[in-house]
């Protein structure tokens, strides 16, 4: 059946894109992560914005900052923008270097997928535990 | 915008990236190495012209990378034309409302 | 061996759907293409692309058990089941697992797979250096099967305006060919905000070419050529 007798029978040619079936590779994973923590960044951009002016105000307004790091939201969102940072800084180096040929051969890109996924991880952590 | 097509965009994405970059190293450095900064620290160092600069480079920057990266994932998520148009509008509006707001606060407290 | 094949007839089904199989194999049945053929032989109606079954034509690219691959040099050994097999992602769907090529080959196309060379033919060969032919390399090899194409997340997103590692491949193949003599139409050509640099090196075209070629490291190459080209 051509494309044109298709499209007048009213069935379009399906396609195949079932998430569920299809394996992502760790190169897939690295580069979703460095996708959605520059969202997740974007997002937070008129948040920090806001803490910058409050933390330049005056004494009280710079530690009400700080502490507001401590409670329990706090450390909720301190976790999630840490994240957001550590991924999308460590996949960012991980693609300025690949730009200048640092580990662009499949293993050496596999292998930087998982230190990113792994260093980005134990750095949010770490910043909670601080 | 025809500021950013292709080649200029990738570029001008890598050059703000390694300008955030050396900016992170340098506070990450600073944070690790000594006591937490105080207040009156802080805001000696934001509010003298230089380090006032600084935050003002490093502002334009990080806005500069955002919207660049914002454009891609609108790119290639949102199909339709005048939605995309919408968005992308509505985004560059408020990353500029940004940066004219940090603007405003380094100003403000250089003075 | 249990398999689970993606089934679609347009003269009959209204949407795809899954069917199971059991294949009892024989001694001599070593790839996944050598289970497919006896598939067929208990359900006729089984319908894929297949030809040297020695992994050189690039006909029966499909995605097994979720990665894109050529059945004919895919080993069964080992493979978990049920076998998944599925037509290659994000391509119009024909027939089970048969895929529409069109608009991978038009890519290909439109970035003009021959030498460009206006100077007059020698009398012989245009002759290239051993070093300039080794330039070829890791290019020339590619069997246009669009397993790197149909895997790539940029290209479902983009199907009709970003070419895909597959086209962008043969795009280095002849800029780097010291024969041509259009590399800066190509590049030139290539410098637009959909065509390449939708790119952004997610590598699972490196990941699944079965000719082993690096196609994510070929685009990255370009991405150079057109900074160097441009200063």
């Amino acid at each position: 059946m051509t494309d044109s007798q298709a499209v007048k029978r009213g069935t379009a040619r399906p396609v195949f894109l079932d998430f569920a079936r299809i394996r992502f590779p760790v190169g897939a994973i690295a580069s979703i992560a460095h996708r959605v923590s520059g969202v997740v960044l974007v997002a937070a951009l008129p948040f920090a914005v806001f803490l910058l002016g409050r933390s330049l105000e005056g004494e009280e307004a710079f530690s009400a900052v700080l502490g507001s790091a401590r409670s329990i939201p706090g450390r909720v969102v301190l976790l999630v923008v840490a994240w957001a940072c550590a991924q999308h800084l460590f996949s960012g180096i991980r693609h300025l270097l690949m730009d200048v040929g640092i580990g662009s051969s499949l293993n050496a890109g596999r292998a930087s997928a998982y230190a990113v996924l792994v260093a980005a991880a134990l750095v949010s952590v770490g910043v909670l535990v601080l | 915008m025809r500021l950013f097509t292709g080649q200029s965009a990738f570029v001008a994405q890598r050059i703000s990236a390694l300008l955030l970059l050396a900016c992170v190293a340098v506070v990450a450095l600073r944070l690790a190495i000594g006591p937490s900064p105080t207040f009156a620290q802080w805001r000696a160092w934001a509010g003298q012209p230089l380090g006032g600069a600084v935050v003002l480079v490093l502002a334009g920057a990080l806005f500069m990378h955002a919207w660049i990266g914002a454009r891609d994932v609108l790119i290639d998520y949102v199909k339709p034309f005048a939605l995309r148009l919408a968005v992308m509008t509505f985004v560059a509006a408020g990353l500029c409302v940004l940066a004219a707001w940090t603007a405003v606060i380094v100003a403000t407290h250089a003075l | 061996m249990r398999f689970r094949i993606y089934r679609f007839d347009p003269d009959r089904d209204s949407k795809p759907r899954w069917q199971e199989y059991e294949l009892d194999l024989h001694a001599n049945d070593r790839m996944v293409l050598d289970a497919l053929v006896r598939l067929k032989e208990q359900d006729d109606s089984i319908a894929f692309r297949r030809s040297c079954r020695e992994g050189v034509c690039g006909s029966d690219g499909m995605n097994i058990n979720g990665l894109n691959a050529l059945a004919c040099i895919t080993p069964l050994a080992g493979i978990s089941e049920p076998v998944t097999l599925a037509p290659l992602p994000s391509f119009p769907v024909i027939r089970d697992l048969i895929v529409d090529m069109t608009q991978f080959f038009a890519h290909y196309d439109a970035i003009k797979p021959y030498l460009v060379n206006e100077e007059p033919p020698p009398e012989r060969e245009r002759l290239q250096s051993p070093a300039e032919r080794q330039r070829l390399d890791g290019l020339y090899e590619c069997i246009l099967c669009a397993c790197c194409t149909s895997f790539c997340p940029s290209a479902w997103w983009n199907p009709e305006k970003f070419l895909g590692p597959a086209a962008l491949l043969q795009a280095r193949r002849f800029i780097v060919d010291s024969r041509d003599r259009a590399a800066p139409q190509r590049l030139e050509f290539l410098d637009d905000v959909y065509k390449l640099f939708r790119c952004r090196t997610i590598m699972n075209c490196t990941q699944v070419c079965p000719k082993g070629l690096n196609p994510a490291h070929a685009i990255e190459r370009i991405k150079i050529d057109l900074l160097r080209h441009s200063s």
